[in-house]
Formats: C-alpha cells, sequence, structure tokens
C-alpha cells in the first residue's frame, strides 16, 4: 500500500477561518457524510534534516515529513561525508547541525501533513492536524483538505477525514497554536505525536499535550536524562503517554518471556545475579527501559548506578531475597547504526540458584545482526544456555505509530509506567556518582 | 521455593482486544449455563482488563428475580473466585442486573427496552448491545422475532445476538432458522457458538497448519493414509437427559463439535486470516464431505448405548436407568462413521469419527496417520514398522505429538517407533483459558471468525441427512449396539475399522 495522498489541492485559508470552514465542510455540504468517528490525530513535525537535506539539494524534495530510503540513505552519506563516526545514527542531531553551513541549492517545496502514510490512513483517523516548523523565517499559513481513503477491496466503507497543516517557522507556530483549541473535536480521542526531539520547544510540548488526551513521544530522540525524566513527569501527572521507544523492546520483552514460560525454568527468575544489556551507539534509554521492566518485574531496588568513561552503566540491585544482581549496560559502536538511536542488540542474564549452583542457566539473546558474539565469551560452560536470536523489526516510525494507534488503549502502560522512574533513578545516580568521582 | 505460579514476564505482554461498551443481554440467565460457564467467563475477562467500566450484564428469565437477587445467585456459584479476588467481584458485581422477561409477551419486550435505555444512562454502554440466546432451542425463532420486532436489533454495528447449539435438529429445520433468524437481522449480527471453536487447541490446529511450512505440503491424500477424529466423554448422560433423548450423540456432538473439527483440519488455506475467507474454506471442506456409504449409512456407521459397567463399589448404572430416560430409550450414546472427502486434497482418505458418554476415557483429539515408508528396509521391534502419526490433542494434556519411527540401540538395525511431544503445560505452563471467555469476548467484539456461518451449519446437517433419515424412517437399519461403562464403546465400532484393516487409537 502506498502512502494516502490528499484527493484535493489543499486549500490556503487565514488561520482564524480554519474551524467554521471545517464545521460547514462537514455539515452542509455532505449531510449524509459526518466524517470518520474514529479519532484525532496532531502531530509535531519538524523533519529538520529532510529540510536540509532538500535545501542543499541531496535529496530532490518535495519535503513530505515522513521516513523513507531516499532519507535514510542521504542522511548515512552525510555522516561519511562530514568525517562524522560511522556509528552515527543517520537521523543524529549532530548530523543536522553539519549540514546548516551549507549553501541553498534549490528552493524548498514543503507537502508536509499532505502525505499520510498509509498504515496511519488505514486506521481513518477524523483528523490530521500537522505542526509543520520551518528552518527559514516564515509567517503562519494554514491549509486545510478534506480526505477518503480509498476503499480497500471488499470494504465499501467511505470513512472521510481532513487534514490541516500549520506551517510556519517555531515562533509564529507557536503564537498561532490557540486555533486547536477549536480544530480538536471534543467527542474523539485526541493524541499528539511529538515527532521530533524531545529537548527542542519544551513551552510548545506542554501547550501541546495539556490540549490532548493521550501523547506520543520517542524517547530515543534527545538528550537521555531529560527524555526519562520527562517520561516520569508526565506519568507522574496521570497524562497518558506512550513512547515508542519503549514499543520497540517489544520483542526483546516477548522472547525474554518465551525463554521462562516453561514452568522448569521459573524459579530461576528468582535467581538472577548478573544481566548485561549491549546497545548500539550511546543513547542508553532503551536500555534502561529494558532493565528497568526486569528490576521491575522481578522486585529488584536499585542498590547503587554508576557510568564509565566509555557511556558504559553499571549497577547492583538487590533481589527481594537478599541476593545481588550486576548490571552492565555497554554501548558498542556498530557498522550500520539503527535509524532509532541506542537499540538493543544483545542481553545476557545469567541465574545461579544457592543451593543447586548445577542448575545455573545462562541466557543469551542477541539481534538478529549476530552483535552478541561480546556475551557468549567465557564461563558458561557449567550452566545450561539458552540462546536465541531476537527479531529485528526495522520499521518507519509512522510505521510503530500505526501500530500503537492500533492497538493500544490510549493510557499509559502500567509496564511503562513502573520502569519508567527506575530507568531515570538508574541514569540519574549513574551520572551523579560520575560527577562525584571526577 | 514455590514455582511462581504466572511467568512474571509474561505479564502485560498479550495483546488482548478490549471489548467497547456494551450490556450483554443474556435469555435463559436463571439456567445452568449462565451461572456455570458464562458468568464465570465474563469475571475472567473482566479479570484480565478486557472488559471495559462501561460494561453491563443483564440477565433475563421468566422467574421474578431481582438485581440483588440474581447477584447473589451468581456470587454463590462463583464462591471459591470471589473468595480470591473480592475486590474485582465487588467492582465486577455492580454491573449485573435482572429483568423478569417472556420472550413471547410483548409488553416485556417493551419493558426490556427500557430497562436497557437506562443501563445505557447508567453505564455509558452507547446502545451498544449483544443478546445471549441460552434458552431452549425451540424458543430460538420467537426469540429473535421478538428481539426485531421489538427494534432491538436495528442497528447492524451495535447489536448482535449469539445462538447456542443445537442450530436446527436437521437440514430442513436448520434451514427454516437460519431463513427466520436472517430476517430479523443481518448475518454480521448473528454468532452462532459452538464451544468447541473455543478450545485452544482447536484453534491451534489453524496454526500448527498454517504458520508452518513443514506440515502443509504433506496434509494431504499422497502421504495421510486415515484421519481419526475422537471425542470421548467418562461422564453420562447426568441432569441432561431431557435434552439428550431427543437428541442423541449424533445430533449433541457430531453435528457441530466434531465437524467443526473435521473441518479445520481438512479445510484449505484461506488466503487471509480473515473471518469471511476462514469460514468460506470451512463451508466448502463440508460441502464436498459425505458419509462413506450414503445408498447403505448403516454399513459406515455405528450406534451404540451404554450398559451397566463401573465396579461393585461405585457401579455405574446403564443409559436406560438414568433418571429422566426412558427405559426403552432408542437414543445413541456413541456413534462412530466413516466419513470420504471429495476433492483434490483428500479424495479416498477415510475420515474415522467417534463420540461417545461413558467411554472409557475422557479424550478429544484429531490423529492424522501417514502412509508406510514404501519399502521396509529394516526390521521393526514390533514386527513391522508402524506409520507414522500426527495427534493433535484437544482435551485433556493440551498438546501435539509426532509418533516416528527410529534404530532401536544395539548392533543391528532394528526400528522402533518414538514419540516427539509438545505439551502447552510444559512449554507455557499456563491453563488456558475456557472456550466461552474466547467466545464471549469475539462476540461482543463483533468478531465472526470462530463462530459458524449459516453455510456452515446447513452443510454441516445435509452431511448427516442420510444418517438422520435412515434413524428417523428405518431406525432397525441401524441399530443400537449396547456396550458396557467404562469401555470403547461397541464391538461393531471396531469393527467397522477392521473391514479396512485399520485399528482405532487408544489414546
Amino acid at each position: 500500500m502506498s502512502p494516502q495522498l490528499t484527493l484535493q489541492t489543499p486549500l490556503q485559508l487565514p488561520p482564524g477561518e480554519i474551524p467554521s470552514y471545517l464545521e460547514q465542510l462537514w455539515s452542509n455540504d455532505q449531510p449524509k457524510n459526518a466524517g470518520a468517528n474514529t479519532f484525532c490525530l496532531l502531530v509535531w513535525q519538524p523533519a529538520w534534516i529532510e529540510q536540509e537535506l532538500v535545501r542543499i539539494g541531496k535529496i530532490k524534495g518535495p519535503i513530505v515529513g515522513t521516513q523513507n530510503q531516499e532519507l535514510i540513505k542521504a542522511s548515512q552519506e552525510v555522516v561519511l561525508e562530514e568525517n562524522l563516526p560511522i556509528s552515527t545514527p543517520p537521523f543524529d542531531s549532530t548530523v543536522i547541525s553539519s549540514l546548516s553551513n551549507r549553501n541553498d541549492a534549490q528552493p524548498i517545496e514543503d507537502q508536509r501533513g499532505q502525505h499520510i502514510d498509509a498504515a496511519i490512513s488505514a486506521l481513518q483517523p477524523r483528523r490530521l492536524i500537522t505542526l509543520a516548523p520551518t528552518i527559514k523565517t516564515h509567517n503562519l499559513e494554514a491549509l486545510v483538505a478534506a480526505y477518503c481513503p480509498l476503499p480497500e477491496e471488499g470494504s465499501g466503507n467511505s470513512a472521510c477525514g481532513d487534514v490541516v497543516v500549520l506551517r510556519g517557522d517555531v515562533n509564529s507556530l507557536h503564537t498561532g497554536l490557540d486555533i486547536l483549541t477549536d480544530l480538536l473535536p471534543e467527542d474523539l480521542p485526541s493524541w499528539l505525536w511529538w515527532n521530533g526531539s524531545l529537548d527542542e520547544r519544551p513551552e510548545i510540548l506542554n501547550q501541546l499535550s495539556s490540549a490532548t488526551q493521550r501523547l506520543i513521544i520517542d524517547s530515543a530522540i534527545g538528550d537521555p536524562i531529560h527524555c526519562l525524566d520527562l517520561l516520569q513527569e508526565k506519568i507522574k501527572e496521570g497524562q497518558a503517554i506512550n513512547d515508542l521507544n519503549w514499543l520497540r523492546l517489544r520483542n526483546w520483552r516477548e522472547s525474554l518471556a518465551m525463554v521462562f514460560d516453561p514452568p522448569t525454568r521459573r524459579d530461576s527468575l528468582e535467581k538472577v545475579v548478573k544481566l548485561d544489556i549491549d546497545i548500539q551507539g550511546k543513547n542508553p534509554v532503551q536500555g534502561l527501559l529494558l532493565a528497568a521492566w526486569l528490576a521491575d518485574r522481578l522486585g529488584w531496588q536499585i542498590k547503587s548506578s554508576n557510568s564509565g568513561d566509555l557511556g558504559n552503566i553499571d549497577a547492583i540491585f538487590h533481589r527481594s531475597d537478599g541476593g545481588s544482581v550486576n548490571f552492565s549496560l555497554v554501548p558498542l559502536p556498530v557498522g550500520k547504526p539503527s535509524i532509532h538511536p541506542g537499540e538493543v542488540i544483545g542481553i545476557r542474564m545469567i541465574c545461579k540458584p544457592d543451593k543447586s549452583p548445577q542448575k545455573a542457566t545462562c541466557v543469551i539473546l542477541g539481534a538478529e545482526s549476530g552483535e552478541c558474539m561480546r556475551l557468549e565469551a567465557g564461563g558458561m560452560a557449567s550452566m545450561e544456555l539458552v540462546e536465541e536470536v531476537v527479531p529485528t523489526q526495522i520499521d518507519s516510525v509512522e510505521k510503530d505509530v500505526a501500530r500503537l494507534l492500533a492497538s493500544s488503549r490510549g493510557t499509559t502502560s502500567p509496564l511503562l509506567a513502573a520502569a519508567a522512574p527506575v530507568a531515570a533513578k538508574l541514569l540519574n545516580s549513574a551520572k551523579t556518582s560520575n560527577r562525584k568521582s571526577s | 521455593m514455590s514455582m511462581p505460579v504466572i511467568n512474571p514476564l509474561r505479564v502485560g505482554l498479550r495483546q488482548e482486544r478490549v471489548v467497547a461498551p456494551q450490556c450483554l443481554v443474556i435469555f435463559g440467565a436463571s439456567g445452568d449455563l449462565t451461572h456455570r460457564k458464562l458468568v464465570p467467563a465474563l469475571f475472567q475477562l473482566f479479570k484480565q482488563r478486557r472488559l471495559p467500566s462501561e460494561f453491563a450484564l443483564l440477565g433475563c428469565a421468566r422467574r421474578a428475580w431481582t438485581d440483588q437477587y440474581f447477584r447473589e445467585k451468581m456470587a454463590n456459584a462463583l464462591e471459591e473466585d470471589i473468595r480470591e479476588n473480592p475486590e474485582a467481584w465487588s467492582q465486577f458485581s455492580k454491573g449485573l442486573f435482572y429483568e423478569p422477561v417472556d420472550l413471547e409477551r410483548p409488553s416485556d419486550l417493551i419493558r426490556l427496552g427500557e430497562r436497557l435505555e437506562e443501563i445505557d444512562r447508567i453505564r455509558a454502554t452507547h446502545n451498544n448491545r449483544t443478546f445471549y440466546l441460552s434458552v431452549a432451542p425451540k424458543f430460538y425463532s420467537n426469540g429473535c422475532r421478538a428481539l426485531a420486532e421489538a427494534g432491538l436489533l436495528k442497528d447492524p454495528k451495535r447489536s448482535r445476538i449469539v445462538i447456542e447449539k443445537p442450530f436446527g435438529r436437521d437440514f430442513s429445520s436448520a434451514q427454516s432458522l437460519n431463513r427466520l433468524v436472517q430476517s430479523c437481522g443481518q448475518e454480521r449480527q448473528i454468532f452462532r457458538i459452538d464451544h468447541y471453536l473455543g478450545k485452544e487447541t482447536v484453534q491451534n490446529i489453524l496454526v500448527l497448519r498454517f504458520a508452518n511450512s513443514i506440515f502443509e505440503p504433506i496434509w494431504n491424500r499422497n502421504y495421510i493414509s486415515n484421519v481419526q477424529i475422537t471425542a470421548a466423554e467418562t461422564v453420562g448422560v447426568e441432569e441432561r437427559a431431557g435434552y439428550y433423548e431427543s437428541s442423541g450423540a449424533l445430533r449433541d456432538m457430531v453435528q457441530n463439535h466434531l465437524t467443526q473439527m473435521l473441518a479445520i483440519t481438512a479445510m484449505e488455506p484461506p488466503g487471509h486470516f480473515d473471518p469471511e475467507a476462514i469460514r468460506n474454506e470451512k463451508a466448502k471442506v463440508l460441502q464436498a464431505a459425505r458419509i462413506a456409504n450414503e445408498i447403505e449409512p448403516w454399513k459406515c456407521c455405528v450406534r451404540g448405548q451404554y450398559e451397566k459397567g463401573g465396579s461393585k463399589e461405585s457401579p455405574l448404572l446403564a443409559y436406560r436407568e438414568e433418571s429422566g430416560v426412558n427405559p426403552n430409550s432408542t437414543t445413541e450414546t456413541y456413534v462412530a462413521m466413516k466419513l470420504f472427502i471429495d476433492n483434490w486434497r483428500w479424495q479416498g482418505v477415510p475420515f474415522y469419527i467417534r463420540t461417545g458418554k461413558r467411554l472409557a476415557k475422557r479424550v478429544s483429539e484429531v490423529v492424522l496417520t501417514f502412509r508406510e515408508a514404501p519399502v521396509h528396509l529394516f526390521d521393526a521391534a514390533g514386527g513391522s514398522p508402524t506409520s507414522n502419526q500426527l495427534v493433535l490433542r484437544i482435551q485433556p494434556d493440551e498438546g501435539a505429538e509426532f509418533r516416528f519411527e527410529v534404530k532401536s540401540p544395539g548392533s543391528g538395525m532394528r526400528s522402533r517407533p518414538v514419540e516427539m511431544e509438545f505439551s502447552y503445560d510444559q512449554s507455557f505452563g499456563e491453563p488456558s483459558d475456557e472456550g466461552y471467555v474466547r467466545l464471549l469476548a469475539d462476540a461482543m467484539l463483533g468478531d465472526p471468525t470462530l463462530f459458524t456461518r449459516s453455510d456452515e451449519v446447513e452443510a454441516a446437517w445435509r452431511l448427516y441427512t442420510p444418517l438422520l433419515e435412515l434413524i428417523e424412517d428405518s431406525p432397525w437399519q441401524l441399530p443400537i449396539h449396547p456396550y458396557e461403562s467404562r469401555t470403547w464403546g461397541p464391538a461393531s465400532s471396531d469393527a467397522l475399522l477392521a473391514k479396512d484393516d485399520l485399528l482405532w487409537r487408544r489414546p
């Protein structure tokens, strides 16, 4: 299925006229079709790197705001051209800043908000509002279009929706946000997808997240401490929050759970002595969320945590029976980094029952890329060895969001709510102890 | 150290679908099924957080119960469960209501409509309703008609109707009932329930066949010599004599449960996992099925009835001695038969199915026996090599086993059979939900995949029409063979397979 395009050329209107235009569109012109009774999705869509790449002529454009192979390839080329470390993720902020000094090569055509990923349009959103900040000074402009997904074979439903694009530089966008109150239908669930770094524009993030009921973020993008603190803070405030970085841990959590499904292995879970997690690149958030989930599920408490010079984080957990678990998170450089920074690539978990050491178990899970060789080294000859390969799911961020929209009740996952504070504590105390020792 | 009952890492990983806000209306709520199966299944869904807070259950029957009395009756039935989850029950029971309704009295239906509106207001159930007919089959048609006339089925998106088995007594009555039910609502609103389809292990047949590439190439007449489907019970007729006397094993078990297992075992792969795609394939395979000898059905079918049995200490009554059973009853408590499926995949492969009460063991299974190796190169420990068998265990000991020949240890080259096993218990360690948990959730979600469509029901009845007609017109041609309780049925059932040089598998 290819991305869905709006069926009419978007109409440019003064921002203040959009609510009444839309109201008229659905109530008068098409009395039999009041639009899909689904949800409203508000997207913060900066697409900074795509804007830069189009501006310098590295890719042809127009700017569409969705992740695609051309964009990834061009970003990877920039990493090489700018002599950035080879393990730099393609959409890293260093890639963006390295481009800002290059000269304009072509005019920018901006079609953000008009190309709806097929996975999302299949869910028939009632209203898609795209906030498209520009890299250059730009007054606020508003575009609007109705769309009807082409019916799939066999389905005669024509649940239509509309698309609103608010485009301008960050300051003009910020001042124009008041219009959103009239654009979010009260009777439908509304989601905010913050499709950018969590470091940028906290005042806009706060304003938008308070206007919507449900928030989607990606804690892999931004300063790790800030991302985890923000996640924790929003959970504490009672904001319904969904984290794509957490969502992408699903295969790891499923694979670990599968290892311990047979009742004969359940005892081992109470006697974990060592946990190693390898991640690619230096962003530790996903690895910490995985460790925190395990700590929460198995009743471990953090005793100490510190970080090393190479970005590794070591911690000791107390088990509920008084034993200890040594935890180590190791960042590894990889040749072909994922588009999602800090993805987990390997886990080793060693369980040693005190009274029957012969029942020791070593579980090694490795990503399909085969980066787990390091974890296989040494010391496990006397243990039951469980080795599994975890399927790597390299989906675009739009597919992740569609999966979330299709499956989530919109509330915060209780497991994420429990894991986020533990992960934040692990990182904060590791950084604090590192500062003290230096 | 005690073993954790639940895998702590498994919690929250299953992405179960959550039922939309709605009111489930059970007609026949004072009956057995409601407190034994339906309400426990709903409470289970509630504990699994799969019911929304905007959910209500309205029990309806002719008895003049109150909400409070209904809640107490249900609480009594769930005593043990409630003791372990008092908080959950306290929450759940707030959504239980009762309304005395006689489906044949229009004024009761008007009152029911008003009560539903009131519940919509109290519980925010948004006019979304599932009507469950847990009433005697003779009330199905009037029940549907009454609901339709009261306007309670008019919104196909917000109203569904669930109908228990048996759906008709034969092909023509099933056809009439289908016509009537379809005149009350659209087919997509009608959920004909067969609780066997709610079993994990029955659904697993689909996964085993269509999620693995190794089985499908050999799942056909080229490799499979015969298929046996067994559903054996150790219990007798118990409290159900009234119903059972008029149905017998053929209507009670074969036409629905065993036929569904047959359809899932023999169907073609659907194009995609979609309710209609699956039901199309099931209907097609049932339309291609026939009893082995339609001209002389007595040659491919055996009926039996259990006799006394047990021991001196715990004797077991014969069927005709059971309370509520006619002392001269000719109702079968056992039936075995041979079928064929006339299509490219199964032409010439016999399907043997059997079911009975008071048999030696409680077991339901599907056994696929593969053709023998074309040349016997080795001596076999048992004289001749055993055929490979794939056994799909539906219940108990849910799982599967595959039997194949290996070299017997020693200096010679003798072969002997061994078994490779998969057990749900050992692999997953958690009991699977009762079939009703899955099916109630699916009905409320409007997902018909595991429910039988009108053409499937009709094809299933048509398949057994020669037998039903024979029993009706010339019962002496299909006599009842007595068998001792807690044995494997009448000897003539063994003879049915002996004619083909086969034996029933002894589970």
